[in-house]
């Protein structure tokens, strides 16, 4: 028999189901026959139909006779009723059928395709749930399994992962009793005995969450296929809850129908479909395709969703604001933090505890809207770390170097101001790590390292900083080198003797470069002095850490903000100081016992170098006064200033000094205190560092 | 009687697994990193290796990478102990062989129940 015989038995087949389906449909109208029956008739006729014409590939009869066969599915099933409107609508149907039968007879024939998609289009009506109806619930409890229903399709690889079916199986039981297995297997012709082919559905009796059962399969769920349909009970009880306005995703988990993980699978499907063919799937719909819950549950918890719907709160939504408005908000917000202060130190003069407690709560809401209004100014750095991706890339391009940039904690937040000013110093050090820090391609082989080079990018919050680290894997800083290009600038005279971190200090100098040639990338006259001016200006520190042939660390330490500081207030003589509190260690009192020539003492076994502030200012203080110790620390050094009295905490507004007091080192700011005084801003970190520095160096104060 | 194979610097963690297993009926050895582990294996049965992604002289993902290629324990399951957040060194230890794993900190049960998900004792 050859094909084109084959085609007429088909068409002469379909024919005969044609007239079975016509003769059918007229006897129900007609009322005298037993509808069950005769719905069974039509629905074989039209399924034979669409199964021998996929085989002949006649694909429009396929795609039209599957539309018909599915209204009829919801018929048979009692989901729909066969009324006089479907009779109609299914012998109209028959009749296009008959001529897309005829056509593949004799091609002469024409077919009328609108009639053909306004069928679909009515069929169609039918088979899609109408959601004003409240039936379906009644529909699943019919459908819905009493146990729970697992089936799992083991993949190829299971055995090879050293995975045992066995094992899980029996792990399963301790959750519950498995009341039935039906094993499905389907061997290939090239068999393999290391390959798993097993195929089980079980019916599993337990009172374990969903959840739980999918962790059983835990390790297998990347290489097999494990459905998990829940019993009944699970989905009815969306039933019970309360109308709600979450996600439908969460609302299915948080009843136990579908597992976190089903969810996230299903939303990735639903990504990716919208991808390719931009039309939205509803995420409903493909949790039931992926057989992660009934339809039924899903229309459930829409109906939840719906009850609630008209209240729900817009998505979230940003606002442009202008930059100016920000600030004129944190200004007045500053201000507001110093009339504040000075009505609590009016407060202090008073005693009223009714007025001092209505103040204490209105200093918490003062906190938390500076809080706030600093917030608003905060902006991830990623923004500009993502600049930085693309100058790795062209430079390295340039230079033929392989780069790999490797970038975390983009999401960490900083002031804006911060992150503009950012970006030059960072991109300086990031040109200099690639430039100059990260080897040729040949010497990195050479040297036994990956040729491809890498460049770390990472910011952090630590202890009221954000650190910000670039590190790259490359040469290093040569010490030696550094060290002959400082003495032949004049920077430091050639007889000096220099630890590690002073030496890799010097290429902060005004006017040092090292690159022997000058490229088209680096050494435009703007040097690392600039940069670590940069980040003085924000208040920040830069340190670096370099070991030959591991690479370099850049590390820069930024305050949070730069606008206001939590501060404690000290006082030598008349004169007010503020430190910043969150570097604040500890408190203690200033024994002469502990006073020697050198200016350290002994903090509970380990040394501790103090700066007398009195002295390094100059300041008259209270001879007869009791002199106090804060403890300060930055970084890895700790500190000890010397002051009168400790005054404490305070909120300060942080003033720049004029232009004319550039110079002066070891204070950053002033502020107005609540009393009207001028409260001097002390810079810890320049503190800290005279003070470690001062023991080995032959330094006189900074003033 | 089922072999188990912990590899971890950490001693405090290989004597509470150690003790939490042999409890429940497995037989335990001990090794210290992928070096150690690789001579301890020769010649013994293992049923299943519990093993730390970082440690001295060679971490588990080249060990496993070295058991991988041995044809007695080719198809042994390994648990690799991972660390919360480290999604790449667990993608890394998949490729490598390691299909099931345990994130770091964990209590003794979760051991335990990952193991029976596996072998029985």
């Amino acid at each position: 028999m050859d094909l084109t015989q084959a085609r007429l038995l088909f068409i002469e087949e379909a024919n005969s189901l044609l007239a079975v389906m016509e003769s059918c449909l007229l006897e129900i109208e007609s009322g005298d026959a037993e509808v069950a029956e005769h719905i069974d008739a039509i629905f074989r006729a039209a399924h034979t139909i669409k199964g021998s014409a996929g085989m002949f590939g006649f694909d429009p009869v396929v795609v039209f006779t599957h539309n018909v066969e599915s209204v009829l599915d919801k018929v048979r099933s009692n989901e729909l009723e066969m009324d006089a409107a479907l009779i109609n609508l299914m012998l109209d149907c028959q009749d296009h059928m008959a001529a897309m039968i005829r056509q593949l007879e004799d091609e002469t024939v024409s077919i009328d395709l609108q009639q053909g998609a306004a069928l679909i289009e009515q069929l169609h009506q039918y088979i899609q749930p109408q959601t004003e109806k409240a039936e379906p619930v009644k529909a699943m409890i019919h459908n819905s399994p009493a146990y729970w229903q697992l089936d799992i399709q083991y993949g190829d690889d299971v055995f090879r992962d050293g995975m045992d079916p066995l094992s899980q199986l029996n792990f399963l039981q301790t959750l519950g009793s498995i009341e039935n297995v039906t094993a499905l297997w389907a061997f290939p012709d090239n068999f393999d005995p290391e390959s798993c082919y097993l195929h089980l559905k079980l019916d599993f009796a337990s009172e374990a969450s969903k959840q739980q059962i999918e962790d059983v399969f835990e390790f297998v769920q990347d290489s097999s296929t494990v459905v998990i349909t829940a019993p009944q009970q699970i989905e009815q009880s969306l039933q019970n809850i309360p109308p709600s306005d979450e996600k439908l995703g969460t609302l299915l988990v948080s009843v136990g129908a579908v597992t976190e993980r089903e969810l996230q699978s299903a939303l990735q499907v639903q990504q990716q479909l919208q991808q390719q063919s931009q039309k939205v799937q509803a995420l409903g719909e493909v949790l039931v395709g992926q057989g992660a819950v009934s339809a039924d549950a899903v229309a459930m918890a829409l109906d939840k969703q719906k009850a609630t719907e008209h209240k729900r709160p817009p998505d979230f939504q940003f606002l442009k604001v202008e930059a100016r408005k920000l600030d004129e908000l944190i200004n007045l917000v500053g201000e507001l933090v110093t009339a504040g202060a000075s009505i609590d130190s009016l407060l202090q003069q008073i005693e009223h505890e009714p007025l001092q407690e209505a103040f204490g709560v209105l200093t918490g809401l003062l906190e938390q809207i500076r809080d706030g209004a600093l917030g608003l100014r905060m902006v991830q750095v990623g923004e500009s770390f993502s600049r930085l991706r693309r100058i790795v890339r062209d430079v390295s391009k340039e230079l033929g170097k392989e780069i790999e940039l490797v970038v975390s904690g983009a999401d960490t937040e900083l002031d804006k101001t911060m992150v503009e000013k950012l970006s030059d110093p960072l991109m300086h050090i990031v040109r200099n790590a690639v430039d100059h820090g990260i080897e040729s391609k040949e010497m990195r082989l050479y040297k036994g390292k990956p040729a491809q080079g890498q460049l770390k990018l990472s910011a952090c919050h630590e202890s009221g900083s954000v650190v910000i680290e670039i590190s790259d894997d490359g040469a290093g800083l040569n010490i030696e080198r550094i060290r002959q290009k400082a003495i032949e600038k004049g920077i430091i005279s050639a007889d000096r003797e220099l630890g590690k971190e002073e030496i890799f200090k010097l290429i902060f100098a005004p006017g040092f470069s090292t690159a022997s040639a000058v490229t088209n990338l680096s050494g435009r006259g703007v040097g690392m002095d600039v940069v670590k001016r940069n980040i003085e200006e924000l208040r920040g520190q830069i340190q670096i850490d370099s070991i030959p042939d591991k690479g370099t660390t850049f590390k820069i330490r930024l305050p949070l903000t730069l606008a206001i500081i939590d501060g404690f207030l000290v006082r030598i003589g008349d004169t007010h100081l503020v430190l910043p509190l969150n570097m604040v260690q500890e408190c203690i009192e200033f024994a002469d016992l502990h006073e020697n020539e050198r200016n350290y003492l002994d903090l509970r076994g380990e040394v501790l170098p103090f700066i007398k502030l009195k002295q390094l200012f100059n300041l008259k203080s209270d001879a007869k006064a009791k002199e106090n110790i804060v403890v300060v620390q930055y970084g890895n050094h700790k500190a000890g200033l010397v002051v009168d009295q400790l005054q404490g905490e305070l909120q300060a507004v942080i003033k720049p000094l004029s232009s004319m007091f550039k110079s002066l080192k070891g204070i950053g700011g002033y502020t107005i205190l609540g009393s009207g005084n001028v409260g001097f801003i002390l810079d810890i970190p320049q503190l800290v560092q005279f003070a470690s520095t001062a023991e080995n160096t032959a330094c006189h104060p900074m003033s | 009687m089922k072999t188990i194979l912990i590899v971890d610097d950490s001693i405090s963690i290989r004597q509470v697994v150690g003790l939490t297993l042999r409890a429940n009926g497995y037989e335990v050895i001990e090794a210290c990193d992928g070096k150690d582990a690789l001579a301890k294996l020769t010649g013994q049965k293992i049923n299943l290796i519990i093993s730390d992604v970082n440690m001295p002289n060679m971490d588990g993902i080249t060990m496993l990478k070295e058991i991988k290629q041995l044809p007695a324990y080719r198809f042994t399951p390994v648990i690799m102990l991972t660390t919360e957040g480290s999604e790449q060194k667990k993608e890394e230890g998949k490729a490598a062989g390691a299909k099931a794993w345990v994130v770091k900190p964990f209590k003794p049960e979760q051991m335990l129940l990952a193991v029976q998900k596996l072998i029985l004792a």
